[in-house]
């Protein structure tokens, strides 16, 4: 507290801080919030490490704008297109909306994309982050089948055929490929059931998955913090000593990681084995 | 209490042997919880918590995965569909008809080519990966906008990525009151409308995909292939 900090204190704030406390005495949220935000992170950290939170604000982005198109789009082959140039002509700002969320979806594969790269040439994923990374990967490939599931949404020529042929790819997989191919188009050949099903996937089944993805990737970054950057001097540093370390140990010929054996004996002789004895 | 003091005294001299009061040894701990056969209170309980839940569980998932998905994997059924008189498809020509089949929705169509008294159905989807081909009757080939596959006039692959020849359509022809005229019983003849007359129903039923010779096979998937090891990928 400030040497300001003295007198009698307005109630405004007093009534803030009983609420506050309130809350944190039932809950730890003041705990949980620290040990969330306020962490060390290493000297190094600039704006690369801030790909991944920009990733999950477009998320944040495309779940906003795709509720409120929820509101006006009608998965059915019949008004589906034309519902979408309702919404892109007459409803106000639907064209902002829309685009936004059109534009935000090629956003997110870019910046997922980018944020992939990151983690790869800094060496992020190594361990202890070994699984921050395979749930980012699963992160990737929803995304992905986002990108794929809301393209069919829109109904013309091009997202149809473009979708028959992704999904025609899904079925050329060996033995299990045919099977998935019918479970994505509910059937041989594409139809109606089709459309809904896909956004069915698309709004409910796929982000309540990412949800839970972003929730575990947070939390193993909490837990285990940022990464050093490669460039990072503290880590350098590190580097020079074990490689001066492993210099000096071939020039002693011993191998590297061993300590030389004491030359004492040991006090007690240790108790010998009786061979053949069970 | 004299007697017992006696056997106390004396106990120190009796043959040698220490007999007087000891320390109470306690008798060993028989926890049941050390013991993996036995069924314990808690253990009999986590068991019927685990076996409880899992039976709400696949009482709740198994319904609604079958939902999703076994009607989805269930064959097609097919009847023949009617696509018009044998005068609409006059000899020398080929047609692109649609055929509504089973689901009226679908974009399917079929290319009926009819040359020197025989006809035969080709599907217009492309055996690479199921876009729509056209058909340009100048050359009499076909190709595939996607992806540059070319087929000449019977639907075989001239170049590109397709893996096999387009696939065909059953044919029959009938009478307008239901009695068979001709069917096919190759696909490399096709069926026979030398014996038919013009008002004669054409009838297009279950697709079938073909190898480079025309033999018949069960329908495949778009790229899939139909002979070779690599066929085996799709065993069922």
């Amino acid at each position: 507290m400030a040497t300001t900090d003295i007198g009698p204190k307005n109630p405004a704030v007093k009534a803030g801080e009983a609420a506050f406390d309130y809350v944190d005495k039932r809950t730890g949220v003041k705990t949980g919030a620290k040990w969330f935000m306020f962490r060390n992170i290493p000297a190094e950290t600039s704006w690369f490490q801030t790909l991944g939170f920009t990733a999950m604000a477009l998320f944040g982005m495309q779940a906003i704008t795709g509720i409120i198109l929820a509101m006006y789009y009608k998965p059915d082959p019949n008004s589906a297109y034309q519902s979408i140039e309702v919404i892109t002509n007459e409803v106000t700002w639907g064209w902002l909306v829309r685009g936004m969320h059109k534009w935000g979806a090629s956003a997110m594969i870019v910046v997922v994309f980018l944020h992939l790269g990151r983690v790869f040439f800094f060496g992020s994923y190594k361990y202890p982050r070994e699984l921050t990374w395979v749930t980012g990967a699963i992160l990737l490939i929803m995304t992905m089948f986002m990108g794929l599931t809301g393209y069919l949404l829109v109904w013309d020529q091009k997202a149809y055929w473009a979708t028959v042929v992704a999904v025609n790819i899904t079925a050329s997989a060996p033995i299990v490929g045919p099977y998935v191919a019918d479970i994505l188009r509910a059937g041989p050949e594409f139809g109606p059931e089709t459309l809904s099903r896909f956004y069915s996937i698309h709004m409910l089944v796929i982000p309540g998955g990412m949800a839970t993805f972003i929730g575990l990737h947070l939390f193993l970054i909490s837990k285990l913090g940022i990464a050093e950057p490669p460039y990072s001097k503290r880590r350098m540093a590190v580097e020079r000593a074990e490689e001066e370390a492993r210099r000096a140990a071939e020039n002693e010929r011993l191998p590297y990681g061993r300590r030389e054996v004491p030359a004492v004996a040991p006090a007690t002789p240790e108790p010998q084995k009786v061979e053949g004895a069970s | 209490m004299a007697e017992s003091q006696g056997d106390e005294t004396a106990g120190g001299t009796r043959g040698g042997q220490y007999s007087g009061p000891t320390a109470h040894v306690p008798e060993p701990v028989h926890d049941h919880h050390d013991d993996p056969a036995f069924i314990t209170r808690t253990r009999f309980l986590t068991g019927v918590a685990l076996v409880t839940g899992g039976v709400m569980t696949a009482a709740i998932l198994v319904p609604v995965v079958g939902f999703a998905a076994a009607d989805a994997l269930k064959d097609e059924e097919w009847r023949w569909v009617d696509v018009g008189p044998l005068s609409d498809f006059p000899d020398g020509e080929t047609s692109s008809i649609a055929v509504s089949g089973p689901a009226p929705e679908s974009d399917r169509r079929a290319f009926l080519r009819h040359r020197d008294g025989a006809m035969i159905a080709i599907w217009n989807r492309c055996a690479h990966l199921g876009c729509p081909v056209s058909y340009s009757p100048g050359g009499d080939v076909y190709a595939c906008p996607c992806h540059g596959g070319a087929y000449d006039s019977l639907g075989r692959v001239t170049s590109g990525p397709p893996p096999r020849p387009m696939d065909r359509f059953d044919v029959k022809i009938v009478t307008p009151d239901g009695q068979d005229v001709a069917r096919q019983t190759s696909p490399a003849e096709g069926v026979s409308t030398a014996g038919a007359s013009p008002e004669d129903r054409v009838l297009l039923g279950r697709p079938f995909s073909i190898d480079e010779e025309q033999n018949p096979f069960k329908l495949h998937g778009p790229g899939e292939l139909v002979t070779g090891p690599l066929s085996n990928l799709y065993p069922f």
